[in-house]
């Protein structure tokens, strides 16, 4: 017999498929009552869609374990919230949670546009119906989440203990609804690529889209980096895995989308290449799914690895043959009056970041897959691991953290030498004076005295606009510095959102620069009572602590941690040895300060000699990443909060005599 | 005037990209980390043999055993990756080499960031030259011209509507 999750998801293929051709002979016949019926069946695939996850969340929660994926992922001890993220922790539910989220987002553009953007509607709900069609098929046809046993298990093989981790509640989410949203402004391109209004409406109706997107996968990229980092136990957060990357391309074409499309909305320019950046994007999101999925290329991350291989590769193709195909069909419609004021100008540092960020994208790609072409090629296997990557980004991504620094200070149009002294000289005279300070310091890793100082003259840069900003409010409005510093970000978000984002960027590079070159590392065994240096503390081996649960025996090391000569801090890494999966994991444990983590890791106990053998870690500056994350977030929140914008007149418009050209 | 920016950022590539080859080259006595994460560890980690934090690991022990053997031979860094990479196989090496097919690897990210910059800087010099040649945009009645594509299908949708 059929259960309800099946038949939703049958029904969901249906009503999708029937969404596309409605949509589409609609549009085409200009008949309202099928678009409308066609809006109507995408709000059932929704629906159908939380069928099938209630039903498969109550399956996961009462354990019933006749249903293969429950067996598969989750036990009768593993606890409720694991038990809930077990949703997305195998292949099946993390499809139909994808799924989910698309269908989600599907409804809510819906309803944001009952009375806009009619004429571009019907494709933006084909495009993201075709989306569901393909997750659907996998769905009904390919890993069907409800698939029974033969038999029912006592008991379930548990969760995979590495996902048994906060940050993996929060992370496949995050990532998620980044990669999701950027169907949101693909699906919108690719109605106006179809329909031929390729003016600005399709670019301002995506703009929060794609910002929110951004965020997403800012916060997915940062909390894989967290988890990573506290469930690896190897003492680093980022280790260019192919998963890694996969997340990591997307976000990189995607802030260069951000920064591109403001000279459309403000110039009317660079349309094809905004065109070629929302494409990109969503073919990155797509392609880094198939990377997990596939198993093409080994990664430690690829937890649910299966045969879906050729047949997201065969989505891939077809989307990008259709993407593509409409873009060379529309280039004559998107030819602009490309024409520049002066060669120096925020839009050709734009032009520059966007040429950086796709090329630091094109690195990550080409490293990802080069395994797969060598062995194609010579027929030889290779491994492209973390030194190739860092070699390879660490230039770019330090000209990249240069043009943070130049954009905001070279103004719009045309920058006069004169103006470009007056913003730049400053900021670069402070980054300069700070290099050298380094070195005074004792500073001589090449790296870092470059990296440090770009970053302290970016900061310094963004610190001088708001003071300018500040000022200039204070001198017309007569405001208090608070007041005005607060008015002045609330009057234009988009900009003084923007530079607070530029500062987490710049304290993530700070966290990369501080932990790639200054990490320092130990291992050693000790018995009870030793004591050892480590940094500025002494580390003093306390003993051993043991625990048992009905799901996990606990291994626990005690490690006292002084300062001068005062504890100031008790750590206790684990071993942890999960009973289901009999697979033993490593907990590792912290004392994060701003400047440096302590980061402790037990290796192993020798029962007979009481001997523990520890690693630990001084992580400079890795503090700077989380908080630089928070700071983006922060940023990225501002910029997308809605209301109080005004209609924005396009900032090359006619100016009435008397006017000032303000930069933004 | 206008070399000005396009030189300096021929020169930033250049420095950069200079800078990141001297780097690949390992020309300089190799440390025993520097060999370390020169190796991938071959447990199913998917770390290098320095980050490999199985301290029962049955790969990388043993590799660090073998790279100080190979250190205390008085090997350079390019003949002791030669012998880890001739008796495990290529995939042993953290990194392509660079030579061969292998320099694809690492040249094709530079090629296509320097030609996309000179790309970029090309294009900027023609937008930049379109504007003197344009009339000024205050004042005087608009030239008569070619209607734009777009204007063709507002002219179009027009004429179907009025239809």
């Amino acid at each position: 017999m059929i259960d309800i999750g099946s038949l939703a998801l049958a029904l969901g293929l249906v009503l999708a498929a029937y969404a596309v051709v409605m949509s589409l002979v609609g549009a085409l016949r200009r008949r309202r009552d099928l678009v409308a019926s066609a809006e109507h069946a995408a709000y059932a695939v929704w629906g159908l869609t939380v069928i099938a996850v209630a039903y498969l969340l109550q399956l996961l929660v009462t354990h019933d374990f006749n249903v293969e994926y429950v067996a598969a992922y989750s036990s009768s001890t593993l606890p409720l919230n694991y038990t809930i993220t077990a949703l997305w922790g195998g292949q099946q539910g993390s499809l139909l949670f994808w799924l989910l989220i698309l269908t989600s987002i599907t409804s809510v553009v819906l309803l944001q546009n009952r009375e806009r953007n009619r004429d571009l509607m019907p494709y933006v709900t084909a495009v993201l119906m075709i989306v569901s069609v393909f997750f659907l098929l996998m769905l009904n046809f390919i890993t069907p989440p409800f698939q029974r046993l033969a038999f029912t298990p006592a008991e379930g093989r548990d969760l995979n203990p590495l996902l048994q981790n906060y940050w993996m509640q929060i992370h496949p989410p995050s990532l998620y609804l980044g990669y999701v949203g950027c169907a949101v402004p693909f699906a919108f391109a690719m109605a106006a690529l179809i329909t031929g209004k390729l003016g600005d409406v399709w670019i301002r109706t995506t703009r929060r889209w794609t910002l929110f997107a951004w965020f997403f996968l800012t916060l997915g990229n940062l909390f894989g980096a967290e988890w990573a980092y506290l469930v690896l136990g190897w003492g680093g957060y980022w280790a260019w895995d192919p998963v890694e990357n996969a997340a990591f391309m997307p976000w990189l074409t995607c802030t260069a989308l951000l920064h591109s499309v403001m000279i459309q909305e403000k110039k009317n320019m660079l349309k094809v290449w905004n065109m070629v950046l929302v494409i990109l994007t969503f073919l990155l999101t797509i392609f880094g799914t198939f990377l997990t999925r596939s198993g093409v290329i080994s990664s430690v991350h690829s937890f649910t690895q299966s045969g879906l291989g050729p047949f997201f590769i065969g989505f891939l193709a077809l989307m990008s043959a259709l993407s593509i195909g409409l873009l060379v069909w529309r280039l004559p419609l998107l030819k602009s009056e490309n024409e520049l004021d002066s060669l120096i100008s925020r839009e050709s540092t734009f032009l520059f970041n966007n040429l950086v960020l796709v090329g630091i994208a094109f690195a990550v790609f080409w490293g990802t897959v080069f395994p797969v072409i060598s062995e194609a090629v010579r027929g030889v296997k290779i491994t492209v691991g973390p030194p190739f990557f860092n070699k390879v980004n660490a230039p770019l991504g330090l000209i990249l953290l240069f043009l943070t620094g130049v954009g905001p200070l070279i103004a719009w149009r045309r920058a006069g030498w004169k103006s470009i002294q007056r913003n730049l000289l400053p900021p670069l005279a402070v980054g300069f004076v700070s290099g050298v300070v380094m070195v005074g310091a004792g500073m001589r890793s090449y790296w870092a005295l470059i990296a440090f100082p770009t970053g302290i003259f970016v900061l310094t840069g963004i610190v001088m606009e708001y003071y300018r900003g500040v000022r200039a409010r204070q001198a017309v409005v007569g405001e208090n510095p608070l007041r005005a510093l607060f008015r002045l970000i609330a009057k234009n978000r988009r900009r003084y959102g923007g530079y607070i984002i530029h500062v987490g960027v710049v304290m993530a590079f700070f966290a990369i620069t501080g932990t790639s070159i200054f990490k320092q590392e130990k291992q050693i065994t000790v018995s009870v009572g030793q004591s050892f240096p480590m940094g500025s503390y002494t580390l003093r081996y306390e003993g051993i602590e043991q625990q048992s649960t009905p799901h996990i025996d606990y291994l626990r090391a005690k490690v006292a941690v002084l300062e001068n000569g005062k504890q100031v801090d008790l750590l206790k890494p684990e071993k942890r040895f999960y009973k289901k999966p009999q697979q033993p994991t490593t907990e590792v444990a912290i004392r994060s300060t701003l400047g440096a983590d302590l980061y402790t890791v037990l290796g192993s106990f020798d029962q007979d000699t009481k001997l523990a053998t520890l690693q630990v870690y001084i992580n400079p500056l890795v503090s700077f990443l989380w908080y630089g994350g928070l700071v983006m977030a922060l940023g990225t929140a501002i910029v997308i909060w809605p209301g109080g914008v005004k209609s924005r007149e396009p900032a090359y418009a006619p100016r009435r005599a008397g006017e000032r050209v303000v930069a933004d | 005037m206008r070399s000005r920016p396009s030189l300096a950022v021929f020169f930033l590539i250049g420095l950069l990209a200079g800078g990141a080859w001297v780097s690949l080259t390992g020309a300089i006595k190799p440390s025993f980390q520097e060999l370390e994460e020169s190796l991938t560890c071959q447990c199913g980690c998917g770390l290098t043999v320095h980050s490999c934090n199985h301290l029962q690991c049955g790969s990388a022990i043993p590799l660090r055993a073998e790279i100080r053997e190979q250190m205390d031979l008085g090997k350079s860094k390019t003949q002791i990756l030669a012998y880890f990479a001739n008796k495990y196989g290529e995939k042993i090496l953290s990194s392509p080499t660079t030579s061969g097919f292998n320099l694809t690897a690492w040249v094709m990210p530079f090629a296509l960031v320097s030609l996309g910059g000179i790309f970029v800087v090309l294009t900027l010099i023609r937008w930049s030259s379109r504007r003197p040649a344009r009339p000024p945009s205050e004042g005087g009645a608009p030239l008569p011209h070619e209607p734009s594509p777009y204007e063709k299908i507002l002219e179009r949708e027009l004429k179907d509507f009025e239809d």
